[in-house]
Formats: structure tokens, sequence, C-alpha cells
């Protein structure tokens, strides 16, 4: 056996406890490859298409190397933690602190470069799978070809084992051996518990309270604002909530006899305490992983279904023609546009109104529709009409921008003697792309003379999905640019091409997420496992004072609900109330996309928690049994 | 070979503890040794520092005229791994590897070549008795295997001073003697200096000298003459004397 063998054994026969280190190390560079096969993808790297996705996969795979940077950090000197004994041992029988170093090196080089190559390896095998899907994603025309992705190899094997060289170096460096009787005392000496203070405690309580009052009350664009601090202290809060309340309330728990002496409470309570400090950071870490990953994956979701159901359902105009005042050939594109729908046997309902724009006194612009203008829109669309108070207006704006509620009873002065005061504020859809607009009786336009200018809008109005409702949006986009005289809208056109433009972003946002939430778990496994031998020795001694079979389950069965499910369910709570918050921001309830997400991480979770538990089950009672 | 000089240990912490006073040994070559006292005596903590894993408060410690006090970290580890060899109570196997890797650990440490690894192997295998289980992982193999494992492990590389931690504490009657009579074969065979802690006065009645220290301090030595079994029942007499086991002593006849 020579050294290297040494080593290499020391890694394939602990194949356990590295077991899903590798796999999520593996799963991560997977990731990575697959973006860079898209990346490098003769189809979407050229000028041509969709550049912005191929930028977007491009920085999405730099944030997943860091992330994974850190990960392989964390893990690699949780491992090291365990091992002490280990080492101590070691170096009894005279390895030096040089070849301790050199070991550990060539240790996770071994499970790097295994990581890293097959996670290579699947990403080829599923490659055409991958391009395939893409394809679809991507909404792309043109079939991604299946090509040797000899670039996105040769990226992804030298950022990876540079990353795992320099990992190692740096963990093998800092690497203290400390004296060799801590070292091979290292298992049996009890860590100390973390110090749980009543302020800090009441800190979290206040953190917390402070940031979900904030995300839920916030409103508008309030919520992009509000996004930083929040999240910092959300971060906070959790670590404190981890590290100060759980132990504090730990410290009451044991206090109350009554509880605390109950049958095996006191095996589960004081084995909590004990290992309150290693599981507080795991449990932060996850909470926090975790947290990004729902909170990415629901946002996403609840995007895609509110282009594609906000915008569809709710402002079912096919087409929008707004022209300005001096626009020449107005009436030559309604006719044209006419034409083009009437070619391609599309049955729409045309309907207008006219934008009456006053520059008031204040020299503020104001835009006004005449109450009866606006009904029949809204009857057209099945919205609430407006009813106004005598003497008032009704302030209306398109959702997004919370205008109306700014406007709302402040009285502006529209002409000398003339004032306008809106008391009601309407969110609607019923003219599209104007907001803050008021609402006035129809007799008050005439009264008030010349406007500044008058926008027209012609709107038409059918059933989505009708076919070749896409096309003659393309053709007449084509056909009518961009130019300040008009806008013209094609609702159907511009969403594919939304979606289009989604598409990747979902696709990218969904591989990240699912990084995210991998890693969570294979520390929740590497912190369970690197208790395996305690917990055995601790059964052992407990069952020859008297454990049946059942009670033992029990413990167990509590043990590792409260690993798995404390940092999900955290993660749970704070996704929710920030996808929430999104909803808010966009006046749109993603509640069954939100409720749908998370359902699905908890389910997963669950499936993983009883795999787990059989195995874990498993190994301590055959050591009991042994 | 061996030379302990007014070694006294302080364990500073929460509480002080004294552990060890004033100790003076000396282990000649080819010398086999016995340490034993009660409990808490400190005779591990006397092992600890002979075996380079703790150093002591004040005194100096000289193996083969090197004081191990004034070697750095890293000739300290190629000190151990050429020269001392271990045999514990729990055997202290590393489950990662086979007996056979287990047995050349040191050897593969100081970088000897393959060939000789394995010549030396199958040479200390066929004497320890365990040649059929070298491919065998440590988990399938019984207590007595696993400690002459040990044995082999602390043998290979011919140590100067092999020092063994109750090495009899976790076998039964059986795998212990053999296990005794193993390690006086090697003693004499080899002329390899030994020094044993134990509680065990079977085993400790194959040594030639038995030193008792009592709350860290010598207390008293006793010298085999020509017979085992009237030197186990000095060994056992000076027990009871001692105190710490009178308790599991038969009464006292002295002939």
């Amino acid at each position: 056996m020579t050294f290297r063998q040494f080593a290499f054994r020391n890694v394939t026969r602990n194949a356990r406890l590295y077991t899903a280190y590798f796999l999520s190390s593996m799963f991560t560079v997977m990731v990575f490859f697959t973006f860079s096969i898209f990346a490098y993808h003769p189809l979407l790297s050229g000028e041509r298409i969709q550049s912005s996705a191929a930028l977007a996969l491009a920085v999405s795979k730099w944030v997943i190397y860091i992330f994974s940077f850190f990960f392989v950090l964390y893990s690699m000197s949780a491992f090291l933690q365990s091992r002490k004994r280990e080492f101590g041992l070691m170096m009894m029988h005279g390895m030096t602190v040089r070849q301790l170093r050199r070991m550990i090196f060539l240790e996770n080089m071994i499970v790097g470069s295994g990581a890293t190559l097959s996670g290579i390896g699947l990403g080829l095998i599923f490659a055409k799978g991958i391009l395939l899907a893409g394809e679809n994603v991507l909404a792309l025309n043109e079939p991604l070809q299946f090509y040797l992705p000899f670039k996105a190899i040769v990226l992804t094997l030298f950022s990876f084992l540079l990353l795992f060289v320099l990992i190692s170096l740096f963990i093998s460096s800092v690497l203290r051996s400390g004296k060799l009787i801590t070292l091979i005392k290292a298992d049996r000496q009890p860590k100390p518990e973390p110090k749980a203070s009543l302020l800090l405690s009441l800190l979290v309580v206040s953190l917390l309270g402070v940031s979900y009052f904030l995300s839920l009350r916030a409103s508008g664009l309030n919520v992009v604002l509000l996004l930083v601090p929040v999240v910092i202290m959300v971060t906070i809060g959790t670590y404190l909530l981890f590290t100060q309340l759980s132990v504090y309330l730990i410290h009451k728990l044991k206090a109350r006899e009554g509880l605390y002496w109950r049958r095996t409470n006191m095996l589960l309570f004081s084995d909590l305490s004990h290992r309150m400090k290693d599981n507080a950071r795991a449990f932060f870490l996850v909470a926090i992983i975790s947290t990004v990953s729902f909170s990415a994956i629901g946002a996403l979701y609840g995007f895609q279904s509110m282009i594609n159901g906000a915008l569809t359902q709710k402002n079912p105009y096919l087409f929008t023609y707004q022209s300005a005042d001096g626009d020449s050939n107005a009436q030559a594109h309604i006719q044209l546009i006419d034409e083009s729908l009437g070619r391609a046997g599309i049955s729409a309902e045309k309907t207008g109104l006219e934008l009456n724009y006053y520059k008031a006194v204040d020299g503020r612009t104001m835009v006004l529709v005449k109450q009866s203008d606006y009904n029949r829109l809204a009857a057209l669309m099945e919205l609430k009409s407006i009813r106004l108070a005598a003497g008032k207006a009704a302030i209306v704006d398109f959702g997004l921008s919370r205008k109306g509620e700014e406007l709302l009873n402040q009285p502006v002065e529209l002409q000398p003697g003339v004032v306008i005061e809106a008391d009601q504020a309407v969110v609607s859809w019923a003219i599209r792309g104007v907001s803050g607009y008021y609402v006035v009786p129809d007799e008050w336009i005439g009264t008030l003379g010349q406007p500044l200018k008058v926008s027209r809008y012609y709107a038409w109005h059918g059933a989505t999905g009708q076919p070749g409702v896409k096309k003659a949006g393309e053709k007449l986009t084509n056909e009518l640019p961009y130019d300040e005289q008009y806008t013209f809208y094609a609702l159907e056109y511009l969403t594919s091409k939304t979606n289009e433009g989604f598409g990747p972003v979902m696709f990218i946002g969904f591989f990240v997420g699912i990084v995210f939430f991998v890693s969570a778990g294979s520390f929740l496994y590497f912190r369970l496992y690197s208790d395996l031998d305690e917990d055995k020795h601790k059964f052992k001694a407990i069952s020859k004072l008297g454990l049946s079979d059942k009670e033992l389950g029990r413990i167990l069965n509590r043990q590792l609900s409260l690993l798995f499910f404390a940092p999900i369910v955290v993660a749970l709570v704070h996704g929710a109330v920030a996808l929430t918050a999104l909803s808010h921001m966009f006046q749109y309830s993603i509640f069954r996309e939100s409720l749908l997400v998370l359902g699905l991480f908890f389910f997963i979770q669950v499936i993983y928690f009883f795999i787990v538990r059989l195995f874990y089950t498993r190994q301590i009672r055959s050591a009991l049994a042994g | 070979m061996l030379e302990v000089q007014q070694v006294s240990k302080i364990y500073e912490g929460n509480v002080t503890y004294r552990a060890l006073t004033n100790i003076d040994l000396t282990i000649a070559d080819g010398e086999f040794v016995g340490i034993m006292g009660p409990s808490g005596s400190g005779k591990t903590t006397l092992l600890n520092m002979i075996a380079t894993v703790d150093a002591p408060t004040t005194g100096s410690i000289l193996i083969g005229g090197k004081d191990i006090g004034k070697l750095d970290n890293h000739e300290l580890a190629v000190f151990r791994r050429r020269e001392l060899g271990f045999v514990f109570q729990d055997f202290n196997l590393l489950n990662t590897l086979t007996v056979e890797e287990n047995i050349v650990l040191p050897l593969t440490l100081d970088g000897t070549r393959i060939s000789e690894m394995k010549q030396k192997s199958r040479e200390i295998a066929g004497k320890l008795g365990i040649s059929s289980i070298m491919k065998k992982r440590t988990y399938e193999i019984s207590g007595g295997q696993a400690q002459r494992t040990a044995i082999a492990r602390a043998m290979i590389h011919s140590p100067k001073l092999l020092l063994a931690d109750e090495p009899t504490g976790n076998l039964d009657s059986g795998a212990a003697r053999d296990v005794m009579d193993l390690l006086e074969t090697i003693n004499r065979q080899q002329a390899t200096t030994m020094m044993l802690v134990t509680h065990d006065a079977l085993a400790a009645s194959y040594c030639h000298r038995v030193v008792f220290i009592k709350d860290g301090r010598f207390y008293t030595e006793i010298h085999r003459g020509d017979n085992r079994q009237s030197f186990f029942q000095k060994i056992m007499d000076t027990l009871s004397l001692l105190g710490g086991y009178n308790h599991d002593v038969p009464p006292v006849r002295i002939p």
C-alpha cells in the first residue's frame, strides 16, 4: 500500500460519509456543464438570436460556481472536524503534519475530480435530452443540434479542478493539527453549548416580526426598496433564531422537569442541547439556502403564470392602437388593421375612445376620459363600470404603479376656477398601458375648452387563442414599426415574445434553485452522519439500561424530523412571506403557484426524510444488535 | 533505553489537577516492564508522555538517549513511526483499511518500497498467526484477531520501544493469554523493549518487573524471579496493599 493508495482507500471505503457530498458536487458540476453546453452552442453563442439568454446562462453559471465554492469549503471543513480522532491515530503512528496535509489534499482531489468527471459524463449523456428540452423552453425556431461541446468540457473541467485544488490547498494549509492528545480525545470532549441570551432571543422575534410585517404590508414598488434591508434582517434573524432563541427555548424546556423528565423527552432534549452548536450552523445554512431556492422557483413560476394569466385573461384586447394628435396615418393604419383581421378571419369587436390631455395650473399634464367612454370599454371587458359622485372624478391606474392612490382626494386645479378631485381610486385594465387618468362626467369635457392634445385609442376585443392572431400580430407589428406618433400593441404576439424571453430565465432559475435545494439536502445528510458514531455509542449505552425497540424508533424519529423539518419549515415560512410580498407588488395573486411550489418542496423533503430515516434507523439497530 | 527523569504533569483547566509528581523510571534495553496502579493513578498519563502524545509539565524523557521534549513536530512524527510501536485497549485499527493495510501503515507513512512492505507483513503475519485474515476488513475479525493485528502493526517496523495500554482489556481470558504469550515471545526473540500499562495482574505477571504508582507518585516495584506463579501472587499482594483492589483479591497467603 503506497501513500496514494492509502488516501484513495480512505475515500472509497468511507463511501457512506462521502456519498451525499459527492452526489451534490456532481450535480452542481452537471448543471454548470449543461449551462456551458447552451452558452457555447453555435446557434446561441453567435450574435444572432437570444444573446441575452446566453448571457444569462453565462452569469448564472458563475453564480453556481461561486456557490459551489462555499459549499465545498464548508463540507470539507466539516468532514475534517468529524475525522479528528482518525487523524490523531494516524499521527500516533508517525504521520507528519505535512503528510496529513498531503493526505487531505489527495482525498479532496479524488472526490473532487471524481465529481467533476462524472458530472461532465452525466451531462454528456443527458446532453441531447437537455438540448431538446432547452429548445422548447427557449422557444427556438431552429432545432438545437447535438454537438460535441468541446469548449464546455474544457471549461467545466478546468474551472472545477481549479476549484477543488484551491480549496484542498486552502483547507490543508489552514489545518491546525493542534495537540495530539486533544485530537485523540476529540470525540469524547463534549462541545460547549452556545450561550443563549434573552436579549438576543427577543431580538430574533423583533427582527423577524418587523421583516414579516414590512414585507406583508409593503405594496407596489416599495417591495423593491425594502428588499435589501429585509433580506439582511431576515438573515440575521434566522441565524439568531437557531443560535439563540432555540437554545433559549431548550433551556426553558429543560428547566420544566414535568416535561423534561417525562419518558424519552430527556434523551431528546439533552441531545439537542448537546449538539446545538453544530446543528445551529447547519440549520442556518439549510434554512437560508432553501429560502433562496423556494423564493426563486416560486417567484419564477409566479411570473410565468402572471404573464400568461394576467395579460391574457385580464387584458383581452387582441390589439390596441393609440394615436397621438397629429398622426396623419391613423385612418390608414386602422384600416390596415381591420383588413388584416378580416383576411385572417379573426373575429374582434372594435371600440375606441379619446384621451384628453390638459395642462393643469401647476404645470402637470392630466389625462381625462369621459365616463361613458370608460364604461363602454369596461362593459366590453366585463369589468365593473365606474359611477361618479356628483362633482367628483375617479382616478384609474393600470396596476404596478400606485399613482391612483397618490392622487386620491387631492384636488387639482385644472384651469383657474376648475378643480378636479378624485374620490375613488380604481385599478383597472380597461385602457391598456395608460396609468393615472381621471374618469370624469361626459359634460365636463365640453366645458373645459380645447385640450392640450387628444389621443385616440382603439381596441379590438375578441377571444384569445384564435388561430392566426399571433401571426397577424407579428405581421402588423412589422408593418407598424415603432413611431412617436402612435403605438400598436398585439397582445398574443407580444405575450409569446415575452414567454420566449422568459423561458431561459425560468430554465436557469429552475436549475439554480434545484442546485441550492440539493446542496441543502447534502448539508443535512452530512450533519446527520457525522453524529452517527456518537449516536451508535449512545444508544448502545441506553439500550443496556432498557430501551424498547419502539422507544428507540420514537426517539430517532423525533430527532430526525427535527433535523429535517426545523430548517425547512423556517424556509417555507420565509418563502411564503417573500412570495406574498411579491404578489402584492404585482397586484396579482400567486397563491396557487406558491402553494404548489412550496408544497412540492415539502413533499420532496418528506420523501427524503423517510429514505434517510430508513437507513439511519437500520444503521443504529444493527449497531445495537452487533 | 528509556529514562524518565523527575517528570510531573499538571493539567490546567477549570480544575487544576496534578496527575504525576516527580516520577523517575529507567528501562533497560530488552526489558519488559509493567506499570500498575489503581484507576486514576496516572498510568496512562505516563504512557502518553512516553508515547510523545502528551508533554510533561516538568522533567524530561529520554528514549535511546534522545530527549523527546526537544524534538519538533516533524521529528516527533518520524521518531514515532521509526522507533515506537503502540498497542491499545480498543485496538484503534482504521476501519477504512484491511488488516494487511493496517499492519503496513507505519511503513507506508515512511515511504517504504511495496515489495519490502509485502515481505515484512507476510513475515509478521506468519509469526502472529493472522495470515488467513489479511484481506479482511476490521469489522470482520474477532477481538483477539484485532489485537494481534494491532501488535503486528506496532511491530512491523521493528521499533526500539513497544508501548501497550491495557492490551488485554477488551479480550476474553483465552485471547488475553495468547496476546501476552505473543508479547513475551517477541520480547524474548527480538529483544524489543516493552512497556505495558495494565490493570490485569495476570498480564502484568509476564513482565520482568512491575512498577506501581499511586496518586501520581512512585509507590514500589517488584521483580520477577524464576517463577511466574509466585510473581503473580506477589503482584496480587502488592495490589491489595495498594488498597485499590482488595475487594477482588483472595485472602492473602504469604508462602
